[in-house]
């Protein structure tokens, strides 16, 4: 266990910010960790899906920061995924999205 | 005895140039300071001052200056004007002094080495006078500034803001440093008062004297107008530097200077002016938007400058103009959401009229920042004031130290790796200007830098304002306590049917 500063933006806001996660954190909560900064403060929430990407690689929501190879200050984009929300199941562990 | 005139004596009591026989060229400039660009030492002598002025006169002129201002400021002492200013306007001020008044002092040091270490005699003899000039501005708004301490206790960030970590003081600090108190004699020249006096402040301070003028604040708008007219004589150093510098084969030299200032220049410039102009300033005061102001005065002298002077455009110009739709809305909707680590009370400036109006100036205002601020309005109209405020850290540029503003958009940040070091920027500009000379800037530690690193303890928000110096007392608040987002809600369109 251990912390990992991280370089973050949700999609469509225009700040980058600083967010601190544990290396055995999952994406799923990485995104939240994220969106905890940006979702009903300045963005409003949608229903669907988070996702986090990565060097331009979407990120399996199963893995985790150890895993995808994060390093403190990585940069990651954290989005809704509304693709998924309308083809529920669909594995895009690899799509640029 | 019939007094000679000034034409017939001053190149000769001015010109005193002369070849060393005791010591070296570079004993007497050395390239740390000077910075000579291997220019033999005569040929420097050519340098010529577009504007001329002798001791007596000058001494004259300031004293005349000098008066001018305090009486002014002695008549305004006893009236209210402070109070009845527009919130908005006070936030511009107040934001202002902590920025500008101890830089005024720094620029005495860039002044300074000019002044001994500048390659020509005449280049010397204004600089002095530049250094004199910069002396009495620092004075001046520290002057001002206090004599307003018991309206505005926060007013003491004119002098507190360059001795705290605050984060805009570290990027303050990093930008003139880099400009001015850590530059050679010749680059000063040529990045201070060509780029930035000539270019940037002499034109902003002409527009914050008529701004002010026409928001009420004579005061503030007299003080300004007098310092400009200083700005506009001593920023004439920059021309003929860069004219030597051409007609002696060193243009590239020349043009990197230009291009890496004039991008720090435009940051600076986007996160103070920009807020100031298009949010703060009352909307029924504003003559120009920070765009058109930008395309009718800075970048309209820019261009005829590098025209005139055989100079190309900095090679990110399209960046730089794509940025003039949207890179000081950012930092705006930054220094708002993050208006606890500011000295000032900053106004959101986004009430509907406002709106409207940036709409009209910037068309797709409403598509790129609506969302965020409707989303802001309508926590305050719900009480949740508490999601109107962060609970951690913006990342910051480790060129500019500004707030990354690339997600705007949709651009990832610019990264690179030196000795184990990650750094981070925020545009490929800022990049290219780390490149240009990695030693000078790679030790530099960011706000965010020194979080992860530890020196920021507790390592919370709370721990950072502390180590910002911030109080809660001097911790920025809404300016107008959200009267702007409190006003009636907008309703949906009616359908005709």
């Amino acid at each position: 266990m251990a912390m990992v500063p991280l370089q973050a933006v949700f999609r469509g806001d225009c700040l980058t910010l600083l967010v601190p996660v544990d290396d055995q954190d999952r994406m799923d909560v990485v995104a939240q960790k994220v969106a905890h900064h940006v979702i009903h403060r300045r963005l409003p929430a949608q229903d669907a899906p988070m996702r986090v990407r990565y060097h331009d690689r979407v990120l399996p929501t199963h893995h985790t920061v150890a895993q995808a190879g994060l390093s403190p200050m990585s940069f990651v984009e954290v989005f809704y995924d509304v693709r998924e929300r309308e083809h529920p199941g669909m594995d895009r562990g690899s799509d640029p999205g | 005895m019939p007094k000679l005139q000034r034409s017939q004596w001053y190149d000769l009591c001015r010109d005193m140039n002369w070849q060393f026989k005791y010591v070296t060229d570079d004993e007497v400039f050395p390239e740390a300071l000077s910075h000579g660009h291997g220019i033999r030492p005569a040929a420097w002598w050519s340098w010529d001052e577009p504007y001329k002025i002798s001791y007596g006169e000058y001494v004259h002129n300031q004293a005349e200056k000098e008066a001018g201002v305090y009486s002014v400021r002695s008549a305004l002492a006893r009236s209210r004007f402070f109070e009845n200013l527009d919130p908005g306007w006070k936030a511009a001020i107040v934001a202002h002094y902590g920025v500008f008044a101890m830089p005024e002092y720094l620029a005495t040091f860039g002044e300074a080495r000019m002044g001994r270490f500048g390659r020509a005699a005449a280049w010397r003899n204004m600089a002095l006078f530049g250094t004199l000039d910069e002396i009495r501005h620092g004075q001046l708004q520290f002057s001002f500034s206090h004599a307003l301490l018991k309206k505005e206790p926060r007013l003491d960030w004119a002098h507190k803001a360059f001795h705290t970590n605050q984060w805009g003081a570290i990027a303050l600090r990093n930008l003139f440093d880099d400009m001015l108190t850590a530059n050679d004699a010749v680059s000063t020249a040529i990045q201070l008062t060509f780029i930035i006096e000539t270019g940037f402040t002499n034109l902003h301070f002409l527009g914050l004297a008529a701004d002010a003028m026409e928001t009420g604040d004579v005061e503030f708008s007299t003080l300004i107008s007098s310092i400009q007219t200083d700005e506009a004589r001593h920023a004439q150093q920059g021309e003929p530097t860069l004219r030597l510098l051409i007609q002696q084969g060193k243009k590239a030299e020349a043009q990197r200077l230009i291009d890496v200032m004039f991008w720090r220049g435009w940051r600076a410039f986007a996160l103070l002016t920009g807020p100031s102009m298009d949010y703060y300033t009352p909307l029924a005061h504003r003559r120009l938007s920070f765009k058109e102001f930008m395309l009718e005065w800075i970048i309209k002298q820019f261009n005829d400058q590098f025209r005139d002077l055989g100079l190309e455009r900095p090679w990110y110009w399209d960046l730089f103009m794509d940025e003039l739709d949207w890179l000081h809305h950012v930092f705006h909707l930054g220094i708002w959401y993050w208006r606890s680590t500011v000295w000032w009370n900053p106004s959101a400036g986004v009430s509907a009229a406002e709106r409207e109006w940036l709409e009209a100036k910037y068309p797709g205002w409403h598509d790129r920042f609506g969302t965020h601020w409707k989303t802001i309005a309508e926590n305050v109209r719900q009480g949740n004031i508490a999601l109107t405020h962060p609970e951690t850290f913006l990342i910051v540029c480790n060129t500019c130290q500004h707030p990354l503003c690339c997600a705007a958009i949709g651009a990832p940040p610019q990264q690179l790796t030196r000795d184990g070091r990650l750094y981070t920027f925020c545009s490929a500009p800022c990049k290219w200007i780390f490149e240009q000379d990695p030693a000078r800037y790679a030790g530099h530690l960011s706000i965010v830098d020194r979080f992860v690193s530890g020196q920021i303890q507790p390592p919370d928000f709370d721990g950072a304002l502390a180590y910002m110096g911030l109080s809660a007392a001097e911790q920025g608040t809404d300016a107008t306590n959200y009267a702007w987002a409190l006003e009636q809600p907008e309703r949906p369109a009616t359908v005709a049917t």
